[in-house]
């Protein structure tokens, strides 16, 4: 079919980069921003700038807050099918209570499972969260999106398209494609080392976007590679889920050992039992970290089986100082506080996937290394959008003369991918400043509204992409990318002005006082502002330009 | 603020044997002093120097932190110095001139 393997390289790589390339943009873009995502959602919940705070005393603030949590409406609804006869009014059986923290986190997660009576499935349940501020227990409002950590986050990993997890599906794939791009890359890039610094913006466009797709693909080669394999391996088990198909049985009876040899319950003993102190297990286990010489903070701590017999307390520390996410596990009985076991040091094989999960899903305390990530998907992002140009580029003029509409559809969608994904993120963050406090009554929740903006801005931006593309259909460049870019700047000073007026908090003020979440991401949306107008200027004169050649040459013919 | 100073080094260190090892190609070189020719032998020390520079800095990123950690600071920190040094010879190579001090002025710069 080819003639020899490069070209087959090259026919791989260009249909799957340019077919997958459109979903690796939204994963790369949104995983940049989600390493922030923590202080993106101080940005938009006004309520929670403060401090991060480290995990509250367990007896004083979370107890009394976890005992009055009840599931969510929606938990019992999916629930309800799964059951024999009918639902209980409330849940009393706590399966487990959680609570996780890290050191970017001012407000407190909790999360709460109960056992559902008369279950088909006996380990099936239903789940209850909330958000407080740990410095009172008080709940913070629920409608409140937290849109980095819960739409922006989860937009990286499933495209926040849920149904049949087939968003994490079609991210997985590309991932996987993602792979063999990077392979397939490689092999057709004949001057791998003797361009690894080569980007001539003076040249072609079609010439600098190679330049720029090569640099930026092979620079962050590592980066790139990692980070697809290692998101491939956090999925693992959804994308091969024998644990939970094929090897039921098997997987059951690898808990039951796994119980015998931690001295960790399973099951419940169904005989009623208080709660010991927490604090006072906490403080051992605080004790005993300090002893081998990894003193920390709580990460996550979680207690199982809630008011029985076999109830226990987990308490992991927070692993800032490492790649792994939280560890050193410390287990003790609910009733008495009396030790039952502590993690033994890794085996091998936990410490490499910890450390690849760890190194993916990053919880550590390390700035540099989080801005280095941030650009390592920036830079992901450049090169898939000149892989865009180039296609475009390469075929814009033979379509032109065959007439042919093909190359103008690819730079529409390229439009939509790049510039329009921005303006559907600026979107959001508008929508989440200029919907009032409390809505009206009948109306959709506050967070369900910013993510209609989100995707409205998004289909707006799209319809225009093909609107205002018709040039490239005669080899030209299309005006979509150019006025796309105003958006951007225009939709960015907004979104920093909207910030100061709603809340107060300006730079000047922000930046004064050292509150870095949220002077960061006006900080950061301003540079966009920046780079999008230094953009369209380029692309302005360059539209100026062009048609001046073309009259030059028509003169000469 | 050791650390920073640290990291910031290791950051510099990798810029720096970055910009070496770009010298140390045709290309860039003209870019950066124009007419003076490369002979064989700078090529080879400017490559050492290059090599060096990325291995100062990461004894520098593990100074700073645990082993699993720095190596993944070390392996962000030669990306970024590579689009550092690739960007300054698209747009001011003259900055590189710093790197190859011991050669003097550049003669000619076309």
């Amino acid at each position: 079919m080819f003639q020899n393997f490069r070209l087959a390289m090259t026919w791989l790589h260009t249909w799957f980069g340019l077919a997958l390339g459109f979903v690796l943009m939204v994963v790369f873009f949104f995983g940049a921003l989600s390493v922030f995502d923590r202080e993106i959602d101080r940005w938009a919940i006004p309520q929670s700038r403060f401090a991060p705070q480290p995990m509250p005393s367990f007896d004083k603030v979370l107890r009394p807050v976890f005992e009055s949590m009840q599931p969510t409406k929606e938990s019992i609804e999916r629930m309800k099918d799964k059951v024999d006869g009918p639902m209980p009014e409330r849940f009393d059986t706590v399966r487990r209570w959680g609570a996780y923290t890290t050191h970017r986190d001012p407000v407190l997660g909790l999360f709460a499972g109960y056992v559902v009576p008369n279950a088909k499935d006996p380990e099936d349940g239903v789940w209850g969260n909330r958000t407080i501020d740990p410095r009172t227990g008080a709940a913070l409002p629920d409608d409140r999106l937290k849109v980095g950590s819960r739409f922006f986050y989860p937009l990286h990993y499933s495209l926040n398209f849920h149904w049949k997890n087939l968003g994490t599906w079609i991210v997985g794939f590309a991932a996987l494609m993602m792979l063999v791009a990077l392979a397939s890359g490689v092999v057709m890039h004949r001057k791998i080392f003797r361009e690894f610094f080569t980007f001539r913006p003076r040249k072609t466009t079609q010439r600098s976007a190679l330049d720029l797709h090569n640099m930026t693909g092979v620079v962050a080669l590592p980066f790139h590679f990692f980070f697809a394999f290692t998101g491939l391996v956090i999925f693992a088990g959804i994308y091969f889920p024998v644990s939970h198909t094929q090897l039921e049985p098997l997987h059951e009876l690898h808990e039951k050992i796994e119980a015998q040899e931690t001295g960790l319950p399973h099951d419940r003993a169904g005989v009623a039992a208080p709660l010991a102190s927490v604090d006072a297990m906490v403080a051992e286990a605080q004790r005993r970290w300090a002893a081998q010489g990894m003193a920390g903070e709580v990460g996550f701590l979680a207690l199982q089986h809630v008011g029985d017999a076999n109830g226990y307390v987990s308490i992991y520390r927070a692993g800032t100082d490492r790649i792994a996410l939280v560890g050193n596990g410390i287990h003790f009985k609910a009733s008495t506080g009396e030790l039952l076991r502590e993690d033994p040091p890794k085996s091998a094989v936990d410490g490499v996937n910890e450390f690849l999960t760890g190194l993916h899903l990053q919880h550590f305390r390390h700035w540099l290394l989080r801005w280095f990530y941030v650009l390592g998907g920036l830079a992901g992002c450049v090169c898939i959008a000149t892989g865009f140009l180039f296609f475009v580029e390469k075929r814009k003029k033979q379509h032109a003369r065959a007439g042919s509409q093909g190359a103008r559809v690819v730079d529409a969608l390229a439009v939509t991918t790049v510039t329009g994904m921005l303006i559907a993120a600026l979107g959001i963050l508008i929508a989440n400043r200029l919907l009032p406090e409390a809505l009206p009554a009948g109306w959709p929740p506050r967070g369900d509204l910013e993510q209609y903006a989100f995707w409205g801005a998004w289909v707006l931006a799209m319809a225009h992409a093909f609107w205002r593309s018709a040039p490239v259909a005669q080899g030209r460049m299309a005006p979509a990318w150019r006025e796309q870019c105003w958006a951007i700047a225009t939709m960015a000073v907004a979104a920093v002005l909207l910030n100061w007026v709603t809340t107060g908090d300006h730079l000047l003020k922000t930046l004064g006082a050292g509150y870095w979440p949220v002077a960061g991401v006006d900080l950061f949306i301003l540079t966009g502002a920046a780079l999008a107008v230094v953009a369209a200027r380029k692309l302005g004169r360059r539209a100026r330009v062009v048609p001046a050649v073309r009259i030059a040459e028509a003169a000469h013919a | 603020m050791r650390d920073a100073l640290l990291l910031a080094a290791a950051v510099l260190a990798a810029t720096a044997g970055m910009g070496w090892l770009a010298l140390a190609m045709d290309v860039h070189w003209e870019q950066v002093r124009g007419a003076d020719p490369l002979a064989p032998s700078t090529a080879r020390l400017l490559r050492a120097l290059g090599a060096l520079g990325l291995a100062a800095s990461l004894a520098l990123c593990l100074a700073v932190d645990h082993a699993s950690m720095a190596s993944l600071v070390w392996v962000m920190a030669l990306a970024a110095a590579a689009l550092a040094v690739a960007f300054t010879l698209t747009w001011r190579p003259r900055w590189l001139g710093p790197l190859v001090a011991w050669r003097g002025l550049a003669r000619s710069v076309k």
